[in-house]
């Protein structure tokens, strides 16, 4: 794959995701001015987790990495706009947010409930663990990155909706 | 000065509605301590607060006449986040703290923030059906796939906020959404449209997906909160199992086995 074709597609990516935060994030009803910034941050966040994942980095640690460079940003976002930093910063983790993994999840146990074939059930058995250790692994790269900046700097993170 | 300050009831009063409305819009449990304290030590009092799923304890202590003291709990009331709220209530925990507001002020400005209106449900219902599109698209669905995401949300998200309006079990609401969502989703399966009719099933859910609550809980048993942060997940999970078992009825009244 070329680097414009890599480019081309990573925008796309981006475009998708910031239109996915935009709409998530509305039904959390944040201000006007935080709706746009989460969907910059996810549409950066998504398209950078999307071109690590075509080279070949792990699903849950490139989240990681792009969730931490989210918390960062948000929080000098928030500096400027005196808006607590998870009032964008979550929302625009929602296009991340492992909901179909979850979903396969909870289906591979039903599968695994009605089967009384052995080895169907080992596969779906496998399928039970991998998709819920794959959630789980993504939520908790998702938190921990966002708030590690929150945990690093607590005393800017927790002061700036303060004006003066 | 001294007869300018609220009394103990009254302050109690105030800041557990305040808490209160911080637990239902949505924000995490570190924040809440920290706002409500902050204000609380504007008004000369000290405060120890629990917070849970439905309830909130606090108790209230004058600094310096340590036999002056009031314990109460309250209801919390349905969670419905709303980050404005989040917002703008911490910017008035800093104020308070920096301009030392009066008790009418606090209170007045209380009362102004949480009248704010939200925002009309007919745009929440169009941008959260071009949302779950574009996320259908994030899947590598196909223009059919997308499409049909987009109308199975429309009408699914349409379920929902009727059903909220009339006060509906949560449960009952995100299972039945889920079923008509996916009923709708479904029909690219059964009349064989576009090359992925898996994927518009399968993402035509996941507008349910309760992610504040799931960064909350996780952020809160980080944080220390964890039972708090327990009680979140229980709820979040159960909330996602509902929308499972919606999603489910509409595959097996379609014949569908895969995901």
């Amino acid at each position: 794959m070329t680097t414009h074709e890599m480019i081309q597609l990573m925008t796309i990516d981006g475009i998708l995701a910031a239109i996915t935060a935009i709409g998530f994030a509305i039904s959390s009803n944040p201000p006007r001015k935080a709706i746009l910034i989460s969907a910059l941050l996810a549409a950066l966040g998504h398209g950078f987790r999307f071109s690590m994942i075509k080279y070949g980095v792990d699903i849950s640690i490139s989240t990681f990495i792009v969730a931490s460079f989210i918390g960062l940003l948000s929080i000098l976002f928030a500096r400027i706009i005196h808006c607590p930093a998870e009032v964008f910063g979550f929302p625009s983790l929602l296009p991340m947010i492992p909901g179909l993994f979850a979903y396969r999840t909870i289906l591979s146990l039903i599968k695994f409930m009605q089967s009384s074939d052995n080895i169907k059930n080992q596969e779906f058995f496998m399928d039970f663990f991998h998709n819920g250790m794959t959630t789980l692994f993504i939520l908790l790269a998702l938190v921990v990155g966002v708030s590690l900046p929150v945990l690093l700097f607590p005393k800017i993170s927790f002061s700036v909706t303060r004006r003066y | 000065m001294e007869n300018k300050l609220p009394s103990i009831e009254q302050t109690a009063d105030l800041l557990s509605d305040i808490a209160c409305e911080l637990m239902s819009s949505g924000a995490h449990t570190m924040r809440i301590l920290q706002n409500v304290s902050r204000m609380a030590d504007n008004f000369g009092y000290r405060l120890d607060l629990s917070v849970f799923q439905l309830s909130i304890i606090m108790t209230i202590t004058d600094r310096d006449d340590s036999t002056k003291r009031l314990t109460l709990i309250k209801k919390t009331k349905q969670l419905l986040i709303n980050y404005t709220f989040v917002s703008n209530l911490s910017a008035l925990s800093w104020d308070t703290h920096d301009k030392h507001l009066t008790y009418e002020e606090v209170k007045k400005r209380f009362h102004e923030i949480i009248s704010e209106k939200r925002t009309s449900r007919w745009i929440i219902l169009i941008l959260v059906s071009f949302a779950n599109a574009a996320f259908c698209g994030l899947f590598n669905g196909d223009i059919y796939a997308i499409e049909l995401v987009f109308v199975a949300t429309l009408v699914g998200y349409f379920v929902r906020q009727e059903m909220m309006l009339k006060h509906i079990n949560h449960f009952v609401v995100y299972t039945t959404s889920s079923f008509v969502a996916s009923l709708v989703a479904g029909m690219g399966y059964i009349f064989h449209w576009g090359n992925t009719p898996e994927i518009a099933l399968a993402s035509g859910v996941l507008y349910h997906t309760p992610g504040v609550q799931l960064i909350n809980s996780v952020l809160d048993i980080i944080e220390g909160h964890i039972l708090t942060g327990i009680a979140r997940l229980v709820n979040a999970s159960s909330l996602m199992i509902c929308t499972a078992i919606g999603l489910f009825t509409a595959m097996l009244l379609l014949g569908l086995g895969k995901l």
